[in-house]
């Protein structure tokens, strides 16, 4: 009888969890994998500073086709549809205004590449929409990045929520799913895009889009970032051609945007929303002033130092 | 019994070096709150000197007391099975108390991950800038003039307001495009347009 208060003293200590750097590159590899094997749907909600919504998804992978449609469900009924990671229609005020350029292809997740940059770690178990679940967590190497909590479903892999948090551990998003079904393969009509739903056509001038964006580059880049597209698009309201370059180092992302301002006087400025910041900066260049915008999921002295370092490649060449 | 006496008898039975009488005198105070006050700043006083873990405020005495409250009838009723069973909760909830003081202690401590998770809704009740950036309420914001006004761009009414709800939206969806966590950017996207 002695034994038992010991043994609630050994079971009460018991939660610290051993951290396992190759059980979460499996899990993230599995993770990887699953969007592009596993049909499912459910609903989720997305949760930032300010903001609080809730949304359905229909994922269908059949004969190697990967079909989705997600659409909100609170407030304005904000719709999209993708084939194979092409966005097919979009509604509401989601408006597409992008062309694909060829490099936009979806890049799988590298859990060997994200390794140099975060340190993967299984750190326990959780159950999220009724699921068993494993927490992987990434955390950043230095302090140009923010880190994820990753809850996984242990039967297929999916994300069923994922948390940002910056540097000192507070929540910047969630995002986490509170039902899935695994089992039932969702059907052509529940892919089906709303009424609303306008279909989105790709950008005619591709090529020539790129070469203007391709002009510029950065001094500095935080660690691991590389460049994943560049665009240039004439701004339809402004009349103005904005050059955006995305990058990204496999998991977050940000894109520069360039735009000349013609002789406006527009002062610098920053601004956060939930996990995305905006960083404007006045560059001068023998061309004009050019304003620099970077915007992303990364921590405000990381994008100011972006926006610092954007040169042109033609000012470059002049000189 | 003055408390200067008292407070030195504390002192001697923390310091181990109490006499008989100076222990009885602390075990017959120590009913009253401040007695008990006063030592835990002396052990905290005593911890801080000797860089020691620390559990301020893990009132044992008074959670043994509860325990012992709620227990006291069949504990005295029969001397049977109920008698040994009746030690038995009390010592499990010694050790439940124990325990819950030790880990809502050390959470203060714990860094990274578990601390977030700890503390979600304070993070998101907080905005997440220091400049000048207004957030608050930008998803409540339905005006005209656009979500960036609200103090953020003072002075060059326009220019941002019109672009940067423009570029993070470009930002989003080119980011939807890619990776193969979609519906995270998506979710992203979504909610720069509920305004």
């Amino acid at each position: 009888m002695r034994a038992i208060p010991l043994l609630t003293l050994l079971l009460g200590g018991w939660f610290v969890v051993p951290a396992n750097a190759d059980e979460a590159q499996d899990w993230l590899t599995r993770l990887g994998q699953a969007e592009q094997t596993q049909s499912f749907h459910g609903t989720f909600v997305y949760e930032r500073n300010g903001s609080f919504s809730t949304h359905n998804i229909w994922h269908r992978v059949q004969d190697g086709k990967v079909r989705e449609r997600l659409l909100q469900l609170d407030g304005s009924a904000q719709e999209v549809v993708r084939i194979d990671g092409h966005t097919q229609c979009v509604s509401g005020t989601l408006i597409a205004g992008l062309g694909e350029s060829p490099k936009s292809a979806a890049r799988a997740l590298d859990p060997q590449k994200l390794k140099n940059w975060y340190d993967l770690a299984v750190i326990g178990k959780s159950r999220v929409a009724g699921r068993a679940a494993v927490i992987v967590s990434l955390t950043p190497r230095d302090q140009h990045r923010y880190g994820f909590e990753l809850h996984l479903d242990k039967e297929t892999g999916l994300p069923l929520k994922s948390l940002l948090l910056n540097d000192k551990g507070q929540l910047l998003e969630r995002f986490q799913f509170t039902q899935l079904d695994t089992a039932d393969v969702p059907s052509d009509k529940d892919l089906q895009a709303g009424p609303d739903c306008k279909t989105v056509s790709l950008e005619p001038d591709k090529a020539e889009a790129l070469k203007t964006a391709e002009v510029w580059h950065s001094d500095w880049l935080p660690p691991g970032f590389e460049l994943s597209s560049s665009s240039s698009r004439k701004d339809p309201e402004t009349k103005t051609q904005v050059s955006s370059l995305m990058y990204d180092d496999g998991l977050a992302r940000f894109s520069v945007f360039l735009e000349p301002l013609n002789g406006a006087t527009v002062t610098d400025t920053r601004t956060q929303l939930g996990p995305t910041v905006a960083v404007s900066r006045r560059l001068t260049t023998p061309q004009g002033e050019i304003m620099v915008t970077v915007v992303g999921e990364i921590p405000i002295g990381t994008a100011e130092r972006i926006a610092l370092s954007m040169r042109s490649d033609a000012t470059a060449a002049k000189q | 019994m003055s408390r200067e006496a008292l407070q030195e008898s504390l002192s001697a039975v923390m310091d181990n070096e109490a006499d008989e009488l100076e222990l009885r005198r602390v075990l017959n105070a120590f009913d009253d709150v401040e007695t008990r006050d006063t030592w835990a700043r002396y052990q905290i006083a005593r911890a801080v000197m000797h860089k020691d873990l620390l559990l301020p405020r893990l009132d044992i005495a008074a959670a043994v007391s509860a325990a012992l409250e709620d227990e006291a009838v069949p504990a005295k009723a029969s001397r049977g099975p109920w008698r040994s069973l009746g030690r038995l909760a009390v010592a499990a909830s010694v050790t439940i108390a124990v325990l819950a003081g030790v880990r809502l202690y050390n959470q203060d401590e714990i860094a990274g991950v578990e601390l977030a998770q700890q503390s979600n809704q304070p993070a998101l009740a907080v905005p997440q800038v220091k400049g000048p950036a207004v957030l608050a309420g930008y998803s409540e914001s339905s005006e005209a003039t656009g979500p960036m006004a609200n103090g953020v761009l003072q002075g060059q009414p326009g220019w941002h307001d019109q672009r940067l709800p423009s570029y993070l939206r470009q930002h989003a969806q080119q980011a939807a495009l890619k990776g193969t966590e979609s519906a995270l950017p998506y979710a992203r996207a979504a909610s720069l347009e509920n305004r």
